[in-house]
């Protein structure tokens, strides 16, 4: 089976230490303001007075199966990494359109003010490639966060997969099938957003783009209609009046 | 394309800090943040081990370098004490260094103290200053009259050799801030200082310590790992709606300052219903019939009026707690700069865990283990006869730590000048003007003085007063000593320091200036050896430990964890476990604690109660852009009913206002605190503009009342009631 | 008046020859450059392959984008400098000749040019003479009527490509965030503009290059010159004002 890099989060076990967001930051330059990760908290006020704790749970780019971001980007800067699994932003082909952020369902996009690309995580491409797991999860001091390929049952994330009950985090109007598994209670489940595909791109798919391909399609087929006859019918569909041809012209009827 | 330019404007910023130093003006060099001094991490990158400095942990970390730049700060795996892990904080590691508002030059107060009006001048025109300086208050106060003040860093060994070397009595540590009463508490029942083993505990009773937002190694990872895995309870108690808190198994709102009826209590039903370890108690304790009479009206229905705990829910915790014993523990916790009567306070802790037996055993407390790491070159002190006698905080808090002094009684006594002057202060990586309760006083005692010198690496707010402020190399461009580690079921270790990246512009560690004064004040003889000459005086008696750090970042020297005391005595005057303190009866102190209930706050006011977070250490992390980002400011946590009474809302501005000064907050109205308690966080409403934290929040020396410890001498902040009203 | 056949007149410039060809090979260019830059399982007009095969013909997404880019510029740049060196003597004279509509006359052109090529000679002798009309067209200036037509829609189509293909750049190298909406919009109407100025060249490249009545007009774009039977034939206003004014 192919690799399908995710991860498993234990968010009963996050202490809301922030180190996962700190490491991000630092390790792929995320501009001042910006987050690649972070960590979603229940409501501290009700816990505070009904005293059943809270929860904490950690979050990212959840590399999804059915990934909306992916499909909002016309040129495919935003693309699915067919040998792992996860969701890539090509720098130099992307230029910041922005229409890949809002039809993500997780907020986990944002539009980097300096390079003027969408940037979001790629469980830390540059790490993984120096054999280092992603930041987040190598810092994270109670080990929350479990990555690997959830495709191999020996990885620790496929292991811990197989091993007990997890949950996706999804809204339930735009499911992408992310790759965040959740175990047990993950916590706030209510924050991810309707996947909103931008208005230029619903006109270009649905109407724009149908109506004035099938003019080109008309057109092309009316001019290889025309050649055909052409070739068909060779000069003898000539003006009537000589073969050299003047077919047009008031002066036509001198000729006669 | 873009992101071409993006790394030549890095690559610009790194030029101009190590090429071009020589040549710019100081503060106005980088007015912008290094748009990514930090991360990407390219192939061909080296990994070098480092040992934070974020905090006081000294976690072992592997510094990414590519291209003499510091890319990213990882965990070093084999440290166990860290359990593997870097937090926030050490992730932010490299903001200190690449920070555009570091001290970077010499610089010389030019306008009046607190002004922050400076100049540029060179290395040898501050030594020559600061040797001339020293030896004129020596020669006219006596040596004493200079006061030495060193952080929790790897080279402060430095700073107190070289105040032994110049003669001066008077060096203080920040912990006087901070961890005294605990450590006099423990010291005093158990003989020594112990250690938590909280992986292994079942039942663990939290009391004021919120050991999931401040973090402390392995502790906090070890909190997590045993309330996962081994199915521990935790029972947390604190004014304030923790982290901790939160995430414990049981929760309650503690009226503030009555931490130790709660601890009565327990002993209470411990002893009534013989539920303590009988064994251990007659084999290893002294005192507990003492203790017996002494508790009798100490009952949980009576605690209960105390601290807001129902008399069940204490009589539960402490069969709770018997039943896990002895892989139980009342948390000793770290920080106890809290009441008057901290010290006894915690003696209440120790005594509980005392009573159950959780003593040298997995899950209790364990006792500190030496790794053999020696105290480096010894020092020959030269004796000064004109000094005076003793130090000049002694004879005034009961059972002080000479060695660590009291920040609180040595600068009543500056600003008395009595019993003698102190006219000359020498601080390094230490911020009293953010950690002392009263910044007013310690304003005035800086005042006094003729002469103030401040290393550090940033413009902290007592650099800010300093007459003379050095840069000093962060922790990754330092060369330090080796630094022993102790870490519960995580081995006792040894750690050390190299630089992972080229020092950025002037700055020098603190052992080039100590080294350099010394050469001008004629101690130059104290002095004559290297840092990596005093490390290899360090590890003489661990052959293998050169090897182990070059390998593995860090040393172990495997030692025994539990039943280190079979067989052995107590280094207590009984020789036991002291239920019964026979040093504070003769000393005139209680020797169980008694419990006098904490003055109420006056109709309309509050106590105001302060810590931190993941993200704050103290004051050290106000001037670092990540951390910012992710704590901006700090609030006044304040119960909606009390911010229903004055009429504040949530985001409002509002003036807290003591007997020790004012501050201007945003008020943070939530449950998360008791109604007759207000919080807020360190670290914040910072004066020394050079800070990125300036301007944000507000500061709690500035409204800390500066009550002591009569025992330890630490300082006492939750004495404090305020103030609150809409600003 | 009469013309003699060997005789020729001149049509077109050399630089204007220059930007025709230059002009023709960049729309080319661009129109497959910027075909390949559509990527998206829903939007891409000819399916995965054609997109990949130039992506791994240029080395990668990015590299396609520039020399889209490079190429859009530097035929924005020579289109300026033509502009600028030859506003009097050629472009203007075109957009005047573009924009010489009389609606009337156009239109019967057109009606009538369409019934022609739809029926050819044949058909039209057998239906259309008897009732009346004799399969002659109104005379045409420089251009006929559809070629100002279809003129008029490529230069707004152009202006299009260029506003909105600008705007694209400019979000990569120039924009903040505000400009979201815009940009957006610009890479749906840019493809639709794409769209739609390719009917009118596949009618323009029909008509000059395959259709054979036009041939002397094919040719004339490398020669310069058309014979001044077919001027008189098919540009018969035209070839009145050239012809009398060479003669």
């Amino acid at each position: 089976m192919a690799v399908k890099l995710g991860m498993v989060i234990d968010a009963a076990s996050c202490i809301d230490c922030k180190g996962c967001q700190a490491a991000c930051k630092v390790a792929n330059q995320v501009p001042d303001g910006h987050w690649r990760n972070w960590i979603k908290r229940g409501d501290e006020e009700k816990a505070a007075l009904d005293r059943q704790g809270l929860r904490f749970q950690p979050g990212n780019c959840m590399q999804c199966d059915k990934p909306t971001c992916v499909a909002a980007c016309p040129t495919g800067a935003t693309y699915k990494e067919a040998k792992d699994g996860v969701v890539r932003i090509d720098r130099e082909l992307c230029i910041g359109c922005g229409q890949c952020l809002a039809a993500c369902p997780y907020q986990a996009r944002y539009r980097h003010p300096q390079l003027r690309v969408a940037d979001k995580c790629d469980f830390c491409a540059e790490r993984r490639a120096a054999g280092l797991q992603p930041a987040c999860v190598d810092t994270c001091p109670t080990k929350a966060r479990v990555f690997g390929d959830l495709n191999d049952p020996d990885s620790p994330a496929g292991r811990l997969l197989r091993g007990k009950a997890s949950v996706q985090v999804v809204n339930q109007q735009s499911n992408t099938d992310p790759n965040l598994y959740y175990l047990g209670d993950p916590g706030p489940a209510d924050w991810p957003v309707q996947a909103k595909m931008p208005t230029p791109w619903q006109f270009w798919k649905s109407l724009g783009g149908p109506a004035l391909e099938a003019l080109v399609g008309l057109t092309g087929l009316g001019v290889i209609a025309m050649y055909g006859r052409q070739l068909i019918l060779g000069d003898h569909d000539q003006p009537p009046e000589h073969a050299s041809g003047h077919p047009e012209g008031g002066d036509h009827d001198q000729h006669a | 394309m873009a992101s071409k330019q993006f790394m030549v404007s890095r690559r610009g910023f790194l030029k101009l800090g190590v090429g071009a130093a020589a040549t710019a003006t100081a503060g106005g060099l980088l007015k912008a943040r290094p748009a990514g001094a930090q991360g990407g991490l390219k192939p061909g990158f080296e990994s070098k081990f480092t040992v934070c400095d974020m905090c006081f942990n000294k976690c072992s970390a592997i510094a990414r370098v590519g291209d003499g730049v510091v890319r990213k700060l990882d965990p070093n795996p084999k440290f166990l004490k860290s359990r593997g892990m870097l937090c926030a904080k050490g992730n932010a590691g490299l903001h200190q260094l690449y920070d555009p508002n570091r001290l970077k030059y010499p610089l010389l107060r030019v306008g009046e103290r607190g002004q922050g009006q400076f100049r540029r001048i060179s290395w040898s025109e501050a030594l020559d200053l600061a040797a001339a300086k020293m030896g004129a208050i020596a020669k006219e106060y006596t040596r004493c009259g200079m006061l030495f003040m060193a952080g929790a860093d790897m080279q402060s060994t430095f700073v107190h050799r070289f105040a032994e070397a110049f003669g001066s009595y008077n060096v203080i540590s920040h912990e006087s801030n901070c961890l005294l009463s605990n450590n006099r508490a423990f010291l005093d029942t158990f003989g020594e200082v112990p250690i938590p083993d909280v992986l292994n505990s079942k039942y663990i009773l939290m009391a004021g310590a919120n050991r999931f937002e401040s973090l402390v190694t392995p502790d906090s990872i070890d909190l997590m790992t045993t309330l996962r895995e081994h199915g521990c309870k935790l029972v947390v108690l604190d004014p304030r709606y923790t982290k901790t808190a939160a995430l414990a198994n049981e929760y309650h709102a503690i009226r503030p300052g009555t931490d130790l009826a709660l601890m009565l209590a327990l002993m209470h039903v411990l002893i009534n219903e013989g539920l303590y370890d009988k064994q251990f108690v007659a084999e290893k304790t002294y005192g507990l019939e003492q203790l017996r009479t002494h508790v009798q009206s100490y009952s949980p229905e009576w605690a209960a009026g105390q601290t807001d705990i129902p008399a069940e829910a204490i009589r539960r915790m402490a069969r709770e707690l018997a039943a896990a014993a002895p892989a139980a523990m009342v948390y000793p916790g770290r920080r106890s700069s809290d009441y008057a009567n901290s010290t006894q306070i915690r003696r209440g802790f120790a005594m509980v865990n005392a009573l159950l037996g959780n003593w040298d055993r997995p899950g209790g407390l364990t006792a500190a283990r030496v790794v053999g790491l020696k105290g480096g070159i010894p020092l020959e002190a030269p004796f000064y006869e004109d000094n005076p006698p003793e130090r000049v905080d002694s004879g005034q808090a009961r059972l002080m730590f000479e060695e660590e002094g009291s920040f609180k009684l040595t600068r009543d006594a500056a600003l008395k000048g009595e019993p003698y002057p102190i006219k000359g202060f020498f601080a390094y990586h230490v911020n009293p003007m953010q950690t002392g309760a009263n910044r007013r006083k310690t304003i005035a005692m800086l005042n006094q003085m003729d002469f103030v010198m401040v290393m550090d690496v940033a413009m902290t707010d007592t650099a800010w007063m300093a007459d003379l402020v050095l840069p000093s190399q962060t922790y990754l461009e330092r060369l330090d000593p080796a630094s022993a580690q102790q870490g519960s079921s995580a081995c006792a270790c040894v750690v050390q320091r190299d630089p992972v990246a080229p020092a950025m512009f002037e700055a020098q560690p603190v052992f080039f200036v100590v080294q350099e004064l010394a050469k001008r004040l004629e101690l130059g003889e104290h002095f004559d050896f290297t840092v990596e000459e005093f490390r290899a005086a360090q590890l003489a008696d661990l052959p293998d430990a050169p090897q182990a750090l070059a390998e593995d970042g860090v040393y172990y020297n495997p030692s025994r964890l539990y039943g280190v005391y079979e067989g052995k005595i107590y280094k207590t005057k009984s020789h036991k476990i002291e239920l019964f303190n026979q040093r504070y009866a003769e000393a005139g102190l209680d020797p169980m604690p008694v419990y006098t209930a904490p003055a109420q706050p006056p109709a309309g006011q509050f106590r105001l109660v302060v810590g931190r977070n993941a993200l704050i250490t103290q004051s050290s992390s106000t001037s670092n852009a990540l951390l910012l980002q992710m704590q901006p400011d700090n609030d006044l946590w304040i119960h909606p009913d009390s911010a229903a009474r004055l009429g504040v809302k949530a985001g409002q501005r509002v003036a807290v206002t003591s007997p020790a000064g004012q501050q201007v907050l945003t008020a943070r109205v939530t449950h998360e605190t008791r109604p007759d308690t207000v919080y807020m966080h360190t670290g914040f409403g910072v004066m020394s503009r050079e800070l990125a934290a300036y301007g944000r929040g507000g500061c709690i020396a500035a409204v800390l009342v500066d009550a002591v410890d009569e025992i330890s001498g630490n300082m006492a902040m939750h004495e404090t009631f305020v103030q609150v009203a809409a600003a | 008046m009469t013309s003699t056949p060997e005789a020729s007149l001149r049509r077109h410039t050399k630089a204007g020859m220059f930007m025709h060809w230059f002009n023709a090979a960049c729309w080319l260019f661009l129109l497959c450059t910027g075909l390949g830059l559509i990527d998206n399982p829903e939007l891409r007009p000819f399916g995965p392959g054609y997109p990949a095969a130039l992506r791994g013909l240029f080395g990668g997404g990015g590299n396609l984008l520039l020399a889209h880019w490079l190429a859009a510029l530097l035929w924005l740049a020579v289109w300026a400098g033509f502009i600028v060196f030859y506003l009097t003597r050629h472009v203007i004279p075109f957009l005047r000749q573009v924009a010489a509509i009389q609606v009337r006359r156009d239109l019967e052109w057109m009606l009538k040019k369409q019934i022609q090529m739809m029926l050819g000679y044949r058909l039209m002798a057998v239906l259309v003479k008897p009732l009346g009309w004799d399969g002659s067209l109104p005379e045409q200036e420089y251009y006929n009527a559809g070629q100002k037509l279809a003129a008029q829609g490529i230069i707004a189509g152009a202006l299009v490509l260029v506003a909105t293909g600008l705007l694209m750049l400019a979000s990569k190298y120039l924009l903040g965030p505000g400009w979201a909406s815009l940009v957006q919009w610009s890479i749906t109407i840019h493809y639709l503009a794409a769209l739609f100025t390719t009917v009118l060249l596949l009618v323009h490249v029909y008509m000059a290059a395959i259709s054979r009545e036009e041939r002397p007009a094919f040719i004339s774009m490398f020669t310069g010159k058309v014979p001044a039977d077919y001027a008189k034939h098919h540009h018969k206003l035209w070839y009145d004002q050239a012809a009398g004014g060479d003669a």
